[in-house]
């Protein structure tokens, strides 16, 4: 027995004292792993880490001081923020850090926010509670949301900020992309204060298609609409050639013929092409509508379609008629009806005729079309969704065409189906769906775009900022976007604006365009009898402008309406233009606003009054203000830009009365180097037109 | 001589203090064992005497024994864990987030907890088939398994209940699965998935209920039922031993008094 060594077993449970110490021990062990577990805790890890980054530094007294030890946490209730992302990223409000190279010590980038104000999930998603890498940063089976990838930051400004904003150029660029590629005509977006977002392009209806153009031209089109435009912003749809020709076969038997839109093309169609490029550079068309140069760089606005090959698309007497009235072809455009004469029209007309590529359509052969093959291409158009964007007779634009939107920038991963190869995250998903819809089921119906990779991010972008969080947000934070209302112009007058397009650039009460200045209050601002001269020669205003005020060959009478109803009824509240006359300002008045003027306020270094000594270029040149704007104007003008117009770069100086009144005296004297004497005529004529318009 | 522990217990016994509260004082003769468990409240339950045999493993695998064990464990932890958790909507997820990222060991106590949950479960199950099929059922324990079977509800009603409470999507759905099977009951099912949810849908009224049932209601009835589950085992006979069974007993004695009359 005494020889024979005991075992392990007999030694460790040999008698049940010796198995109750043991079992003991091994369970104080296992209870010690969780205080363990905690002391060793990653934020621990960073949180020493960070002291010994900041140890030798010249700065360290001071950091030290600020840094608190323990779980730190941002805590706001009502944005639903618990956010301890501030327990390892120890160093962001430490402004001396930025030379950290990299995160978690580093300092936060310059921000318009305090975070204490907006936490860190707010912007940057992921799981704020949390206290591990993994867990904050990552997607887990219990916390979806991982990290937002610093590319698509900018998302997270628009949950709140629903209009544009200078520090977020691809948000503003995705929502205007959003806006303008059709996306919205077949993916409804509800925003939280429960308004629409609008479409602002404008698809043409095809009801009457067959007067504009062939029907080769539409299957062409269809098979390739970037091969036609670079620029077009309808999408290819893949169809095949049978489509092509089945869809094209039912839009022309489908159109109906609209009486007084094409005209009889005059036998002496073909004018001097030079004169129509003049004609075409006169009327300010590149305004609105782009053309490809020869070093292949589009040129011109993106309001109109790209004309590079117009010629090879519509019809000669169509483009004639169009171009004498577009307005009876399709009321609704954004194209001002000029009143060119028959001359200028067949000029422009054989002008843009000869912009033509006889390549687009030389390939085209179609046979004519049998009745199976129009109800099959109308069964398509009605699949494909066509009406979502075109008006097409006999067909209802179908609604909820395409998955809502509202919310797509935080739908769960687990309802999304991935590409095999792609990150399982949902920018990578959105920008994949945008860059290749059909690659994710050959039977969907989405078109391809053809977008850069910077717009699919812009895009991204955009989509990302439609989520759950802009819902839940206290709509006290919510920063509204310009509200686009839809005002229209009454009457006689109201009619010739519409008939002139002004909308198309200017933005009156709300409604239009930002291309041109806003009219609202123009009837406060400037002198009937300049505005008379500006309808009949825009070119006098600012002439270095590209894009301008185009000539719309106005009759006298027309032009008398327009500077009535301007006058009469675009006034601002602020100024009374009768208060101060135009005229009659004391010399000394006048010589001491000009000192003013070179002197304490030194306005020559934007603006120029004289062209021989002064060179401001960014304001307005102020030669003859005096013949165009009123004198209260101008004062209120000194007095508070920003009242009269919000956002203009005009400083406030917070003048006192009398050097504004001085200062008025001054530019109210700036006639155009003519003599005063005109000036009052000028005030009589204009206190006469008012007269006129009273009675 | 140095005294050993048992010497050193017997001291502790004899003082006026232990007596005071124990009721007994030292010596081991067998009134002063039978009284040192029949005196106290918690101990009364059980048998004053118990052969050895059956408290060795294989009798009874010691099944009851850890479900108690469980069952205690649960209320240690679960105790701590009331005190990090307000049942309302909202708050119940991110306290749940709380005691897993910053409560010191609050994932062991959820750990633990949880486990011991599933444990408990098992363990019933265990115990109740080990009694089935050992016949421990029989009279006169018949009413002891229909307690025991009791318990097995409760049990699973605890587990269920306790299932709700993070708040998650998990708990959501089971729940809102779990209460429809209820309103499967012919007539009054819609009246009963009504009354657990306290409402149509699982909703913060159902939460607050679910958090009461698994708190106070059920805990407290299964420590009512636990009392008479012991009292009866000792009212009962004891612990159940096949060999030392009435019926064996009796079947023996027939079977040695035929062998005598042979």
């Amino acid at each position: 027995m005494n020889e024979k060594p005991a075992s392990l077993w007999q030694r460790l449970f040999g008698d049940s004292v010796r198995a109750f110490g043991v079992i003991s021990v091994v369970f104080l062990l296992s209870i010690a792993i969780a205080p363990a577990k905690n002391f060793f805790s990653e934020w621990r890890h960073y949180q020493r880490g960070y002291l010994k980054t900041i140890r030798n530094r010249s700065d360290a007294n001071t950091l030290q001081r600020h840094f608190a030890g323990g779980i730190q946490q941002v805590w706001l209730p009502e944005l639903g923020v618990v956010d301890r992302c501030t327990s390892c990223h120890v160093g962001l409000k430490e402004a001396g850090l930025s030379d950290v190279p990299t995160q978690p010590y580093r300092t936060h980038p310059p921000i318009p926010h305090k975070l204490d104000q907006f936490g860190c999930t707010t912007c940057h998603r992921g799981q704020g509670a949390a206290t591990t890498v993994a867990e904050s940063h990552r997607s887990t089976l219990a916390w979806e949301q991982p990290i937002l990838p610093a590319k698509y930051i900018e998302s997270s400004c628009g949950q709140c900020h629903r209009g544009q904003l200078a520090g977020t150029p691809q948000l503003n660029q995705g929502r205007a992309l959003l806006a303008r590629q059709g996306c919205l005509h077949c993916h409804t977006v509800k925003l939280p204060d429960g308004s629409t977002l609008k479409a602002t392009d404008d698809p043409p209806s095809l009801s009457h298609i067959a007067d504009k153009t062939s029907r080769e031209w539409i299957f062409a089109w269809l098979k390739d609409p970037q091969a036609y435009a670079s620029t077009s912003t309808m999408p290819n749809f893949k169809l095949s050639d049978d489509d092509a020709r089945d869809i094209s076969a039912f839009l022309i038997a489908n159109s109906s013929p609209l009486p007084g839109d094409t005209v009889n093309v005059p036998a002496k169609a073909s004018a001097d092409p030079a004169a129509g490029a003049s004609l075409y550079g006169e009327s300010f068309c590149a305004s609105c509508h782009a053309v490809q140069n020869a070093a292949g760089n589009i040129v011109g606005g993106d309001v109109g379609p790209e004309l590079t090959r117009v010629g090879t698309k519509v019809k000669p007497e169509w483009l004639q008629a169009w171009l004498r009235n577009p307005r009876a072809y399709n009321p609704a455009t954004g194209m001002p009806h000029y009143r060119f004469n028959d001359g200028q029209v067949a000029m422009l007309a054989g002008f843009l005729q000869g912009k033509a590529d006889s390549d687009f359509l030389s390939n085209v052969h179609l046979d004519t079309a049998t009745p199976e093959q129009v109800a099959h291409g109308k069964r398509l158009v009605s699949d494909y969704g066509c009406a979502s964007c075109h008006e097409i007779a006999g067909i209802r634009k179908p609604e909820n065409f395409a998955p809502e939107l509202s919310r797509i920038g935080s739908k769960p991963v687990t309802q999304l189906i991935f590409l095999s190869g792609m990150q399982h995250t949902l920018p990578d998903y959105i920008a994949g769906k945008i860059k290749n819809p059909r690659a994710f089921s050959p039977g969907l119906k989405m078109p391809q775009y053809t977008f850069t990779p910077q717009q699919i991010d812009a895009l991204t972008t955009a989509l990302l900022s439609l989520n759950e969080r802009s819902y839940t947000l206290p709509s006290s934070l919510a920063v509204p976007g310009r509200v686009e209302t839809d005002y229209q112009p009454a009457g006689k007058a109201g009619k010739l604006m519409t008939d002139l397009a002004c909308f198309s650039c200017h933005r009156i009460n709300g409604h239009g365009s930002d291309m041109a200045p806003d009219l609202t209050w123009e009837g406060s601002s400037v002198q009937r009898d300049w505005l008379v001269q500006f309808f009949k020669n825009p070119g006098t205003l600012r002439p270095a402008l590209i894009r301008r005020m185009p000539r719309f060959n106005l009759t006298d009478g027309e032009v008398n309406e327009l500077a009535d109803y301007i006058m009469t009824v675009y006034q601002s509240p602020k100024v009374d233009r009768d208060s101060m006359p135009l005229g009659g300002y004391s010399q000394g008045q006048i010589e001491l606003g000009r000192q003013l003027f070179y002197g304490k306020y030194s306005c020559q270094g934007c603006h120029i009054v004289d062209t021989k000594t002064d060179k401001g270029y960014i304001g307005p040149t102020l030669t003859h203000v005096g013949s165009r704007l009123t004198a209260a104007w101008i004062y209120e003008w000194m007095r508070n830009p920003q009242s009269l117009r919000p956002g203009t770069v005009e400083p406030n100086r917070a003048m006192n009365d009398e050097d504004a009144r001085a200062l008025t005296a001054f530019l109210i004297s700036q006639k155009g180097g003519e003599k005063s004497s005109r000036s009052s005529k000028a005030a009589n004529s204009n206190s006469h037109a008012r007269e006129v318009a009273k009675r | 001589m140095a005294k050993t522990v048992d010497q050193y217990f017997d001291d502790l016994q004899q003082t006026r203090l232990w007596r005071s509260i124990f009721r007994s004082g030292p010596g081991s003769s067998t009134l002063k064992r039978a009284l040192v468990i029949q005196q106290n409240v918690f101990l009364h339950l059980f048998s004053t005497k118990v052969r050895t045999r059956v408290l060795s493993f294989s009798a009874t695998w010691y099944l009851g024994t850890l479900t108690l064990g469980t069952f205690l464990i649960l209320v240690a932890t679960g105790i701590p864990l009331m005190l990090y958790y307000h049942p309302s909507a909202p708050q119940a997820y991110a306290d749940t987030k709380d005691l897993q990222f910053v409560v010191s060991s609050g994932m062991f106590l959820r750990n633990l907890h949880r486990w011991s949950a599933h444990a408990m479960v098992f363990l019933v199950f265990a115990h109740m088939f080990k009694v089935f099929y050992r016949g421990a059922y029989r009279p006169p324990r018949e009413f002891n398994w229909v307690i025991g079977v009791i318990l097995l509800l409760i049990t699973l009603l605890l587990s269920y209940t306790g299932y709700l409470l993070p708040w998650d999507q998990l708990a959501y759905w089971a729940i809102t699965v779990g209460s429809n099977i209820a309103s499967a009951v012919p007539v009054i099912g819609d009246k009963i998935h009504f009354l657990l949810l306290g409402g149509h849908t699982v909703n913060a009224n159902a939460l607050l209920r679910f958090y009461v049932l698994h708190c106070m209601i059920l805990p407290l009835t299964a420590m009512f039922f636990v009392a008479i589950h012991f009292w009866r085992i000792r009212k009962d006979g004891g612990l159940y031993n096949h060999d030392s069974e009435p019926a064996t007993v009796r079947a023996r004695n027939a079977g040695s008094a035929v062998k005598e009359t042979n």
